[in-house]
């Protein structure tokens, strides 16, 4: 079944991974939730539209970020002209993955890193996990100490 | 219950543990009538244990190294409560032998084996050494700590580990679960796997104590259960094969173990019962052993407690080992039932399945994945058991073991339990957080798996989430859009919010919660 005019094509990113690769743009059809899939949270609309939505298949969970397509292109168009937001080699900023409790921080402010070298330490359910920079780079700031408990999200150190 | 004497083997009990096994022990206990104090941390007030015990006491803030680990709260809990013995369940305080030490000495009864038993064998090397006087083969590697402090010491270590072989692992002598745990391939390695080793030990056990072992591979996990009487009578109970782990954690365990002939597992038993005798083990305790590709058991290690894995055991063997602890504890010698369990330990006529799951993301190498439930549907029917602690809607907090629940089949064979093992994963539905689903699910339609080829190396031999995770990504976008089409313009569905789904904040239940708790304890008959 091909979808009716009145549907609308929607992007989907994917948030939890991070990656450009997870993103699609979906024909919805009107056959429904695919079976096996389940809708876990709907998130509220932003100001530009878009929701959080959680689905669960074959056990795997995503957080995709949906937008409506047309709206999507248009939001791109109009950043993109303003020019200096896309990456390069700015700040970065180095985010906890799990909550958990910092228990070794091994850099300080104005240390060059390497790609690979040991940023900090965070203890979660009995495990150290090590964080390592993803590139080289100067430390501009450090925002946790030994000790310090983070939630997801919370940025740890900045890398210049 | 059972026993002729009428009453309760003992009136209260408290349980020094949470989660799923602190409610897999009160269980028995309302079966043998016998009532329950729950302890619990400030992160577990509204915790499915505190709600299944009859009366509970707040032992301190959430870290474990502040309640689930203070001997000294958890001994003056059960004093104030009128409890009569403590089950240390596993993990936390389970090995150490100053706690059941400090149970005894306060005159209540540890459900476990002795204080002493507990020191020897909690120190893997004392286990080493019992095994080896005992005449049971034992993974070669050093019988005495490696000094760690002393640099002028490293040439004598570094000739102990040319002498054991690389690769070879660092383990703590205190240890448990990989903890301290270094692979070494080559000896330049040494130092710092060394180092590293004993400071994890040090952290995690407060021990830095490690020792050398010859790693072997390919092998087989496959662990014994022993249950023994104060009068100093021990059994074996069947064994477990537990070769599938990541990080030297278990994530499934079945018995009997597939293909051993009765003559090796006859042996087997027999071995564990030696060092177990060795050890003057009694209670229930398990010996773990790996089987090489020669068909050949190494003594690992005993654990004398109760094992994550238990219910396995107790698919198979029909008995409620926690009951049998809780009997043998108050004096009286192994059951009737547990004699005739031994009896067909060699040729078991049901197996069963145990799969762990676990708030852990399989695609990221299994890191934690903490997190709040939305929904938890579990498994049920024929042939299966779950034993969980969490419910829709409750908060995985990073504190504290991953492990979410414990899924069980048993059937008349291999392939019966297996199928049921793959149905029941098919029940499941869980949203909110990670969890190894995907890989459990995987796990039971892998040919190597249904043709037992396993080993300790299973994980990264067989296990490629890319390609699964991608099929499952795809679906899922088609999901997300069609529920984003029919979302429109309503608020937020399924009562989350933007934040819930990001950021885990605090539970907003703790304020009544605790002040309900507290009114419970206040009505508790002193």
């Amino acid at each position: 079944m091909t979808s009716p005019a009145a549907r609308r094509p929607v992007r989907l990113a994917e948030a939890s991974g991070g990656g450009r690769p997870g993103d699609a743009i979906v024909d919805v059809t009107p056959d429904g939730i695919p079976a096996g899939a389940v809708i876990g949270a709907v998130g509220a609309p932003d100001s530009a539209g878009r929701r959080f939505i959680e689905v669960v298949v074959d056990g795997w969970r995503f957080e995709l970020l949906a937008e409506d397509a047309a709206r999507a292109a248009l939001r791109e168009r109009a950043t993109s002209t303003r020019g200096d937001e896309i990456p390069g080699g700015g700040p970065l900023e180095i985010r906890a993955i799990i909550p958990g409790r910092v228990i070794a921080v091994a850099v300080g402010p104005e240390d060059s890193v390497a790609a690979g070298d040991a940023l900090l330490v965070v203890e979660a359910m009995k495990m150290q996990n090590e964080l390592r920079a993803p590139r080289a780079g100067t430390v501009a700031r450090v925002l946790v100490g030994a000790g310090s408990t983070v939630e997801v999200g919370d940025v740890l150190v900045v890398l210049g | 219950m059972r026993k002729d004497s009428g009453g309760p083997p003992i009136r209260r009990l408290l349980v020094a543990n949470r989660g799923e096994i602190a409610v897999r022990i009160m269980r028995t206990c309302r079966d043998l009538g016998i009532e329950t104090v729950a302890v619990y941390s400030d992160a577990d007030v509204d915790a499915a244990h505190v709600h299944a015990a009859d009366a509970a006491v707040r032992i301190g803030p959430a870290p474990a190294a502040a309640s689930y680990l203070r001997a000294d709260a958890i001994v003056a809990a059960a004093l104030e409560t009128g409890a009569a013995a403590i089950h240390p369940g596993y993990g936390f305080l389970s090995e150490r032998g100053a706690f059941a030490r400090a149970t005894t000495d306060a005159g209540l009864v540890f459900i476990g084996p002795s204080a002493e038993a507990v020191e020897a064998l909690g120190d893997k090397l004392a286990a080493r050494r019992t095994a080896r006087d005992a005449g049971v083969p034992v993974v070669p590697g050093t019988f005495e700590a490696a000094s760690v402090d002393r640099p002028d010491a490293l040439d004598a270590v570094v000739a102990d580990a040319e002498g054991v072989g690389f690769p070879l692992l660092v383990k703590a002598a205190a240890g448990g679960g990989g903890r301290g745990m270094r692979r070494v391939s080559k000896v330049d390695e040494l130092p710092a796997a060394l180092a590293a080793g004993a400071a994890e030990a040090a952290a995690a056990f407060g021990d830095g104590a490690v020792y050398l072992e010859r790693e072997l591979r390919p092998a087989r996990h496959i662990e014994v259960q022993l249950l023994g009487d104060a009068a100093g009578e021990i059994v074996a109970l069947g064994e477990r094969d537990c070769s599938i782990q990541r990080r030297h954690q278990k994530l499934v365990e079945e018995s009997p173990a597939p293909s051993l002939t009765r003559g090796e597992r006859e042996t087997l038993h027999a071995l564990a019962v030696k060092a177990a005798r060795a050890a003057r083990l009694f209670n229930a305790a398990t010996a773990e052993f790996l089987f090489d590709a020669e068909r050949r058991f190494w003594f690992l290690e005993v654990n004398a407690r109760l094992q994550v894995e238990h219910g396995v055991t107790e698919l198979v063997t029909d008995l409620d080992l926690v009951a049998e602890q809780l009997w043998i504890a108050a004096g009286e010698p192994l059951s009737d039932e547990v004699r005739r369990a031994a009896t067909m330990a060699a040729e078991p006529s049901r197996h069963a399945l145990e799969i762990r799951l676990s708030a852990e993301d399989p695609s990221r190498e299994f890191a934690p994945a903490p997190g709040r439930i939305g929904v938890w549907v579990m498994p049920a029917g024929p042939g299966v058991r779950v034993d969980t602690a969490v419910a829709a809607g409750e908060r995985i907090a990073p504190h504290y073991d991953p492990l979410i629940a414990k899924v069980m089949t048993v059937g008349p064979d291999r392939p019966g339990a297996i199928d049921r093992m793959r149905r029941a994963l098919d029940e499941i539905v869980i949203t909110g957080i990670q969890t190894t689903l995907p890989f459990d699910r995987a796990v039971v339609r892998d040919p190597a798996f249904l043709e037992a080829d396993l080993s300790t190396d299973y994980v990264a031999e067989r296990w490629d989430p890319t390609a699964s995770r991608s099929v499952a990504l795809s679906r899922a976008q088609g999901a997300a859009a069609q529920a984003f089409t029919t979302a429109g313009n309503s608020p937020s569905v399924g009562g989350a919010s933007e934040a819930s789904l990001h950021k885990d904040g605090q539970t907003g239940s703790t304020g009544w919660a605790r002040a309900a708790r507290e009114d419970m304890i206040d009505r508790w008959p002193r």
